[in-house]
């Protein structure tokens, strides 16, 4: 008997919706974004879920730091992955899209900087963990720099956009965005499904990785 | 407080005693700013001349703080039995503070001598350079305790506080570049303070994580 619970059946069910209505229901015609600004369905939930799992990964952190329990150092390990997943995707759609409506992959957007530094804090946490060899004291040490370096990512999502006078992101310094226009109601109707769909696809994949570490801790591979 | 102050006292007697690491950051510093003044020297604009300053106090800073918590490795234990976490923590960030405030008072010295001033070094520059620089070397200070818990510590210091770091570097850099191209204290009032207050999470943090690392 496949066990499933509803928020599992109510991930599909969006995202199979968020497929089909972001592909096929109207959008506005905006100049130079076009039929591209159906990325936004798919390229800005990742990054929401990027950063629902990372807080979660460093409350985990928290978690493990006061209870010293292996099982939230996996979660929080396993919820780092999944975020670091979702961060790629979202550098590598938004890199795509921007190669066609802004002229070239990289322009030194401040929010481009921002995700780029964000995976960097998180690969160092797996360099990190990987030259510990002690268990216990990999856990305690790699929780102690995920709550450090979250909290210091945090400030940075305020202080980048007061440096940069524009950022070329739609909805940005003059950008027209989808806001901007009465048609956005409809694109709400796919976008906010969007974002809570993707989001619990990613802590769905992070259960799974769970799962899967807690069984192969106790059978000691 | 007072055996926080014995602590510090510790910290610049050791320095004092093989002299070679200070010797070492020196020359370290005076290299870095001879290379940027042969490769920058004739066309050094006041925008670059504050990215390289502070790119430089950067790299010197990771060098010099590195060594704060690695040097202790064979006095860990000792220094477990003697001292509460909080105020080894403490005497750290004190001591790691000045270390790199002298340093990069030698160094702002050595980089005009050279490269030349862009100009427009009033108070609150010197201001916005030690704010930012209490930030440098707290975040750090931090990192090392991090780092000299793993195997190749001496990279590690550099991958885990580059990334934690770059709030405090771009601010400082961008408040820096306004007040030499001849702004208005008032334009950075609202920055400095945002830097400030980024510098008090990160001792906060430092204050509530260092047990936990010390303790491992």
């Amino acid at each position: 008997m496949l066990r499933t619970e509803w928020w599992k059946w109510l991930t599909m069910a969006l995202l199979l919706y968020v497929f089909v209505g972001g592909l096929l229901l109207p959008v506005p015609r905006l100049p130079i974004l076009n039929e591209t600004i159906r990325v936004l369905y798919f390229h800005v939930p990742m990054w929401f879920g990027m950063i629902a799992l990372f807080t979660a990964s460093c409350i985990q952190a928290i978690k493990y730091l006061s209870k010293e329990q292996l099982t939230n150092d996996i979660f929080s390990v396993q919820l780092a992955e999944v975020g670091i997943l979702f961060g790629i995707l979202g550098m590598i759609s938004g890199m795509f899209w921007a190669n066609y409506t802004w002229g070239e992959p990289w322009s030194s957007d401040p929010k481009q900087n921002m995700s780029a530094i964000a995976l960097l804090i998180y690969f160092a946490y797996f360099v990190l963990r990987g030259s510990i060899k002690d268990e216990q004291q990999r856990a305690k040490i790699s929780a102690v720099y995920n709550i450090f370096a979250f909290a210091t990512l945090i400030p940075l999502l305020f202080i980048l956009p007061r440096l940069a006078e524009d950022s070329l992101h739609p909805g940005n310094g003059g950008n027209p965005g989808f806001n901007a226009y009465d048609l956005d109601s409809q694109m709400r109707l796919v976008f906010y499904p969007a974002v809570i769909g993707w989001a619990l696809l990613g802590f769905w994949l992070a259960t799974i990785k769970i799962r899967y570490e807690i069984v192969s801790e106790k059978l000691g591979l | 407080m007072q055996e926080v102050f014995e602590l510090v006292y510790k910290d610049l007697k050791t320095d004092w005693r093989n002299r070679y690491p200070v010797f070492g950051i020196l020359l370290y510093l005076s290299a870095i700013i001879i290379i940027s003044y042969m490769s920058f020297m004739n066309f050094i604009k006041p925008e670059v001349w504050n990215a390289l300053f502070w790119l430089i106090i950067l790299f010197t800073s990771v060098n010099a703080i590195a060594k704060s918590f690695m040097q202790e490795e064979n006095r860990t234990t000792y220094l477990y039995f003697v001292a509460s976490p909080v105020k080894i923590i403490a005497a750290k960030l004190i001591y790691s503070n000045l270390y790199q405030f002298v340093l990069i008072l030698i160094s702002i010295v050595i980089f005009s001598l050279l490269l030349g001033s862009p100009g427009n070094l009033n108070a609150w520059f010197f201001v916005n350079l030690f704010v930012g620089s209490i930030g440098l070397a707290s975040a750090f200070t931090m990192v090392s305790s991090l780092a000299s818990k793993t195997e190749n510590n001496a990279t590690l210091m550099a991958i885990l506080g580059f990334p934690i770091v770059i709030p405090i570097l771009l601010m400082a850099t961008s408040i820096s570049k306004q007040l030499i191209l001849g702004a208005p204290a008032s334009d950075i009032t609202s920055d400095l303070l945002t830097l400030l207050s980024v510098n008090v999470i990160i001792i906060a943090l430092s204050f509530i994580l260092f047990p936990f690392t010390w303790k491992s």
